[in-house]
Formats: C-alpha cells, sequence, structure tokens
C-alpha cells in the first residue's frame, strides 16, 4: 500500500481590510496554489471580514526566531552564486506578546538574492521593528498566489450573510414557524 | 554555529521565558518532555474535533428546520475547522498530518471520550452545543493561555468561534424545556444521558492525573482538571434548574461554605473503560472515520497525480 | 399580476427552491465523510450556500403559496416537489458529487445571469445577491472536474461512467414547464433553449478539456414532477423530526 498524502501545506494569509496587513493565520493542505487559496477562503473566511488572501508552500517561507538569530550568530552565512538573481522577498515578523490568532504580520519588502539575504537586510535596515521582534518570516514574491480585487463579491462577502455562524445572532429570541398550514394541497402545475 | 549552552543552562533560560509570560515558537529550544507532552496533547485534541463532527453530524439530515439544518452544518463544519487549526499547531512540532490520521485509524491515539457516546434524539444536538461545548470551552478559554504559540494562537481562533455553538445549543434546550410536553422530555431525557460523560471530559480526577503538574509547570495548561470541573458545574448547575430540568444526579447539592454545587461520584472504571474502546460508539467512530479515508484515497492521489503533472509542464 | 401569471411564477420559484434545497441536503450528507479536512469544509459551504439560496426563493414565492419556507420543505410529500431528479440522485463517489455540482452550477450561473434582468423585480434583486455565491461554486466545482478529469487513471474512469449517468438528468433542467411561457412573455424569466446552448458552451469544452467525452444520450423523460425513489427516501431522513411533532416549534 502506498504511503497516504494529505497534501503539502501551504501559509494562509489573510488580509482583513484594505488599510490593514496581510498576517499569517495557518495552513491549508492542497496539492496546487489554486486550491490552495479555495482551502484557504473556506478554512479561514467562514466569517467575516477578508479582503484579500495569500497562499504560499510553506516549504517556501523562510523563518527564524528572536532565540535562533542570538544562538546562531553566523545564520546568514551562506554561499550565494555571484550572478543569483534579485527578487522581492516579502517580510513578516511578530512584535507583541499579546494573545493572538495570528503569527506574523506583513511588515514591508526587501529586494535580495535568498531569504536569508533578504532577512539580514530586514534587520539590519532598522524599519521593521518598532521595540522587538520576536520571531521572522521572509516568502518569495514568486510563491505567492493570491486573490484578486474581483473575487472579494464571490470569496469574501458572502460570509457576511452567514449571521448564524455569530454568537451574537442568538438573543434568546424564540422562532416559530409563520405558518402552521400544511402545504398540501399548493396548486402546483 | 551552535548553543553551546548546558541543558539545564538552557532549561533554565525556556523556563524563566514562560515565566515572563513569553510565547515559545517552533525553532526555539524546547525540553524534550515539552514537545512530547504538546503532540499528544494537541493531537488528542485534534482528533477529538474531527471524531466530533460524527455524532452531530448524524442528524445534519433529520434538523426539523431549515436554519436549524444550516447552523448544524456550520457548527459540524466547524469542529473540522478546529481540527484542521489544531493538526496545524502539532505539524508546527516536526510530525505530519499523515502520520497522526494514521495513528487515529490504527485505534492508537486517543480523542475524547465522550464522542464515543450515541446520539438519539435531535434535542441530543442542543445538549450537546449547551453542555459538551460548554465543557470544552472551558479547557479551550484556558489553553488561549497556553505557553506554547501555534497552540495559543489555534486556541484563541477556536474560541472566537466557539462560543456560537454553545449559544444555539443553549437556545434549543431553552426552547424544548419551555415547548411541547415531548419536547420538554426529550431536553430532560438528553441531559439524563449527556451530564455525566460532560463531566468525564475535564479528564481522571487530580489525584489520578499523571501528566498534570509537568502541563502546569510549562504552562501548557493553567488549571488543574478538577479545579476546571467546578467552576463548569457551578456555572451550569443554576441554568438547568432554572430551566425546570433535572440534573442525574441524587448526590447533587450546595455547599454554603464553599459557595461549590457538589456532585456525587463519577464513575471513574466508566471512563478508564470508554478510553480503553469499549465505549458504546467507539468501534463505530473509528469505522466510519475509516470508511471517509479510505474512500478518499484515490481523490487525493488524482489531485496531487494532477499538480505533478501540471508542475512538469511548467 | 394575473393569476397565471402568478401561477407561472409560483411554480418556477418553487422549482428553483427545490433544487436548492435537495441539492444541499445532498451536499451535508458528506460532512464528516469527505476524502480530506479541508474539503469537509469546503464542501458544507456548498450546503449552507445551497440551502440558504432556497430560503430565499421560497420566501419569493410565499405570497402565492401562502407558505413559509419550512412548511414547504417539511411538510410536502415526493410528488409535490418540482426539483429536477438530477439532484435527488444519491451522492454515490465524490467523482459524482462533484460532477453533478458543476452541471448544476453552470446552469444556475448561467441562469442567475439572467434572472438579474427580470422585470419581476424581486427576482432580480434576489438573484444578484446569490449569483456571487454562485461564481465561488462555479470556480471550486469547475477546478475539480478539471482535477479529477485529468489526475489518475482511476479518477479519470469515475468521473467518466459519472458523466455519462448524468448528462441525461442533466438534460432535464431545460424542459420547459407548463407556464413557462408566460413567464418569458412578462420578461420574468429566461428562454430555456438559449439557456441551454449558453449551457453547453460552457460546460462541453470544459469537459473535454478534463479528457472526458460527453455522451450523445437523449434527456430522460421527466416533468419535474416525476421523481425517483430515492427522492422518497430523502425526504423520509430530512422530514422525520418536523413531522414527529408537526405543532412544535423547533
Amino acid at each position: 500500500m502506498s504511503r497516504d498524502t494529505q497534501w503539502p501545506r501551504y501559509e494562509v494569509f489573510k488580509q482583513d481590510r484594505p488599510d490593514k496587513p496581510h498576517a499569517a493565520v495557518g495552513t491549508v493542505h492542497a496539492p496546487d496554489p489554486e486550491v490552495a487559496l479555495l482551502n484557504a477562503r473556506d478554512v479561514f473566511v467562514r466569517r467575516p471580514s477578508c479582503y484579500s488572501l495569500w497562499v504560499a508552500p510553506e516549504s517556501a517561507v523562510f523563518k527564524m526566531t528572536a532565540y535562533e538569530l542570538e544562538t546562531q550568530p553566523n545564520w546568514w552565512v551562506e554561499e550565494l552564486p555571484e550572478e543569483a538573481p534579485e527578487e522581492t522577498y516579502h517580510i513578516f515578523n511578530k512584535q507583541t506578546q499579546r494573545r493572538s490568532m495570528v503569527a506574523v504580520t506583513h511588515v514591508g519588502e526587501v529586494t535580495a538574492r535568498s531569504p536569508r539575504e533578504a532577512l539580514r537586510k530586514a534587520i539590519e535596515s532598522g524599519q521593521f521593528v518598532e521595540k522587538v521582534a520576536y520571531m521572522w518570516w521572509v516568502v518569495p514574491e514568486s510563491a505567492i498566489a493570491r486573490s484578486s480585487e474581483e473575487d472579494v463579491l464571490s470569496m469574501f462577502e458572502p460570509a457576511k450573510d452567514k449571521t448564524y455562524r455569530d454568537q451574537s445572532y442568538y438573543t434568546g429570541g424564540v422562532f416559530a414557524r409563520r405558518s402552521q398550514r400544511r402545504p398540501e394541497d399548493i396548486p402546483l402545475s | 554555529m551552535t548553543d553551546d549552552r548546558t541543558y539545564e543552562e538552557k532549561l533554565a533560560e525556556f523556563e524563566a521565558r514562560i515565566e515572563r509570560g513569553e510565547k515559545i515558537e517552533p525553532g526555539d529550544w524546547m525540553p524534550d518532555e515539552y514537545r512530547r507532552q504538546l503532540i499528544r496533547m494537541i493531537s488528542q485534541h485534534a482528533h477529538s474535533e474531527v471524531v466530533g463532527m460524527l455524532p452531530e453530524g448524524a442528524w445534519i439530515p433529520h434538523a426539523p428546520s431549515l436554519r436549524r439544518k444550516m447552523i448544524l452544518i456550520a457548527k459540524v463544519q466547524d469542529e473540522g475547522g478546529h481540527g484542521q487549526y489544531l493538526y496545524h499547531a502539532a505539524e508546527s512540532l516536526g510530525v505530519d498530518r499523515e502520520e497522526l490520521i494514521e495513528a487515529l485509524l490504527a485505534g492508537k491515539a486517543k480523542y475524547s471520550n465522550v464522542f464515543n457516546y450515541p446520539t438519539l434524539t435531535w434535542a441530543d444536538i442542543g445538549m450537546i452545543g449547551w453542555l459538551v461545548d460548554g465543557a470544552a470551552i472551558k479547557n479551550q478559554t484556558m489553553l488561549a493561555h497556553s505557553s506554547y504559540g501555534p497552540y495559543s494562537r489555534a486556541m484563541v481562533r477556536i474560541c472566537a468561534e466557539e462560543t456560537f455553538h454553545y449559544k444555539q445549543g443553549k437556545e434549543m434546550i431553552t426552547l424544548y424545556a419551555k415547548g411541547t410536553p415531548e419536547q420538554r422530555q426529550m431536553a430532560q431525557d438528553a441531559l439524563n444521558r449527556w451530564w455525566w460523560p460532560a463531566l468525564m471530559m475535564f479528564g481522571p480526577p487530580d489525584s489520578q492525573s499523571i501528566h498534570t503538574e509537568t502541563l502546569m509547570r510549562w504552562k501548557i495548561k493553567i488549571k488543574t482538571n478538577d479545579q476546571l470541573r467546578q467552576e463548569f458545574i457551578n456555572e451550569i448547575v443554576p441554568e438547568f434548574l432554572a430551566l425546570g430540568l433535572e440534573i442525574p444526579d441524587p448526590d447533587l447539592h450546595y455547599d454554603e461554605e464553599t459557595g461549590n454545587w457538589v456532585i456525587g461520584e463519577i464513575d471513574w472504571d466508566e471512563f478508564w473503560r470508554v478510553i480503553r474502546g469499549n465505549g458504546p460508539m467507539n468501534r463505530d467512530r473509528l469505522a466510519a472515520r475509516r470508511e471517509a479515508h479510505e474512500k478518499g484515497k484515490w481523490v487525493r492521489e488524482a489531485l496531487e497525480a494532477y499538480a505533478q503533472r501540471q508542475a512538469q509542464a511548467a | 399580476m394575473n393569476k397565471k401569471l402568478q401561477q407561472a411564477l409560483m411554480d418556477r420559484l418553487v422549482a428553483m427552491a427545490d433544487d436548492e434545497v435537495i441539492l444541499g441536503h445532498r451536499d451535508s450528507e458528506w460532512t464528516g465523510h469527505a476524502p480530506i479536512l479541508e474539503e469537509d469544509i469546503a464542501i458544507a459551504n456548498l450546503a449552507q450556500d445551497e440551502i440558504g439560496h432556497a430560503i430565499i426563493w421560497y420566501e419569493l414565492a410565499e405570497p402565492f403559496t401562502g407558505n413559509d419556507a419550512d412548511s414547504m420543505a417539511y411538510f410536502r410529500d415526493a410528488r409535490q416537489f418540482r426539483n429536477v431528479q438530477m439532484v435527488e440522485l444519491p451522492n454515490h463517489d465524490w467523482a459524482f458529487t462533484m460532477l453533478r455540482h458543476y452541471l448544476y452550477d453552470a446552469y444556475e450561473l448561467a441562469l442567475l445571469t439572467r434572472l438579474v434582468e427580470s422585470k419581476f423585480e424581486a427576482l432580480a434583486k434576489a438573484a444578484e445577491k446569490v449569483r456571487n455565491e454562485e461564481v465561488y461554486h462555479f470556480r471550486h466545482t469547475s477546478d475539480w472536474v478539471e482535477r479529477l478529469g485529468l489526475g489518475t487513471e482511476e479518477s479519470n474512469t469515475r468521473m467518466q461512467r459519472a458523466l455519462d449517468h448524468l448528462w441525461p438528468y442533466a438534460l432535464q433542467l431545460f424542459r420547459p414547464m407548463p407556464l413557462d411561457d408566460t413567464l418569458i412573455e412578462a420578461d420574468y424569466f429566461p428562454e430555456l433553449g438559449e439557456l441551454r446552448s449558453a449551457w453547453e458552451q460552457v460546460v462541453i469544452p470544459h469537459l473535454e478539456k478534463s479528457d472526458l467525452k460527453v455522451p450523445d444520450a437523449e434527456p430522460i423523460y421527466a416533468h419535474r414532477h416525476h421523481h425517483t425513489e430515492h427522492l422518497v427516501d430523502l425526504l423520509a431522513d430530512m422530514q422525520m423530526v418536523a413531522r414527529s411533532l408537526p405543532d412544535a416549534v423547533w
């Protein structure tokens, strides 16, 4: 018997509103980026609100905690070929120990030749941290599949009508059937 | 590139971080025992959510109004979502979902005993929402403070959704307790059957709980089984009594001095019997999970094959 | 609105609602049993959406039927339902379920795209809302048809078998109801011949691209008041609690 597959994992980044950054909400298992995007919607947008979703293969996300940075002083050392092309990397980090449902939040982009280089540049620039960062994630732009603005209506808006999924819907009211008539003789043609 | 401090130094720093209220994240140093306990607890919790879809799912076809039907589908869907979040938290510790599910299907993993009891009437759906999810929420609210980052985050997300489960159940039982004589009888019958299994959900008494001390020291848990159980009893007993429902415990009484509702003896023999696999529905639950897993195999493989071909073509 | 137009509108709205409630019920039977956790969650969304749509259509029909959505869903017998047979067939396997949904979603999306122009304003307004969700359903099930069609030999075989079985049933969607002409004349509802060719233009190329052969088969001969035995079983499941205490509030 061949080994079971639950499909690879994709990290999911959700943006609640256009003026908020994307944040890491969890992962979905999916065979490819398109299915990952739909699964992300079904798993993480059962309730409002969402404006945009990004998914990226978990294996493409470079992660370092503050502890790792501290205890591995040469963490950024690597051999990069001279001609390694530059690309855009998205930088995420976690700057609070407050209770939260998201792991890291998008703080900006840098151009670099590798995830390690991107992280080193991000840290050295000093522009992505106010006081302290407990965890950093680096995601190459090329690894991201994203929802578009046209998807908002069909993917994210409908959750707003599913009011019965929200606890505030249950106010202790009593629900009567409006008509007690048995529709035995509705003259349908 | 290596951290050359001794184990004791690392452990001291780890415990100091937990003491300061910092979250431990994947990648951080942690004692093997911390990792082992987390994998054990989180995977049990994930399995409970997924197996927990079955007893309630069985009544989706019979939901007595379209509104109730949508609510119940959404609720069982949430249980699936919660299982999904929790498997994710376990995966962050270096295990994969394939092996976790394999362990469940092979009967090697535990899940909450309560789902090994059958749902016999529609009122059971209301009672599970109010009583069983009410008990689950006590636990989950505590676990949202857990020291392990991914577990805590999954729990915060779960708690935000779970209150709906509790409220829709309470709404139903409240309605049925005041409804027709048959509905009232269904509600009472459901309480009779679910009361004790729900109280057992908090786990064995502290005197018999082998993991509690470790879990509390590392703030994976922050309250003991008995503490949580008592808090829950104190909250829910007056609510049932106010509806005129009877609690199926002749020894139940209010202790003025402690302010606690004191219950009679829990049948721990039954608890251990069900854990060992001999509850009313254990075999059936696992059989249903295995069947879905086996019937889904060709589907999972087909999508994997499609993805590989697309990747090669690109 | 004259009597005949009212009757025609009621017939159609009830037919639309019945299609959705029966399909939603079938979808919901997968909850807890789907091939992977993520799909369990996804199909539970489809189920809720379809049942939600049914409520919308039943409520639009309420002034004509004199009954609310629950009375319509829970207190009619099989012979009084006006859904197509395709939606009442048992789920069989995941290939059958996804393909049926795809064929239905393509129909519903084409229908809604026309209904947003309906001269019956309440219907046009409701169609606008329902269409948003249906765009997503169609994307979801199109993706699945393509992946299962092109996946493995087994998945392709299962899909082809499902298509051979379902195609004649799917064509029942385009069989006119007795008073449709009245609705079309009033610009309340689209002409089904045109709807069918729009549907075929979407569905046939996608099936072929997914390595599936569209069978050369006649539509099943059935009016919307003809049903299979499967609907009787389905309604027995669905209505048992509601009918056990018909005067209770749930």
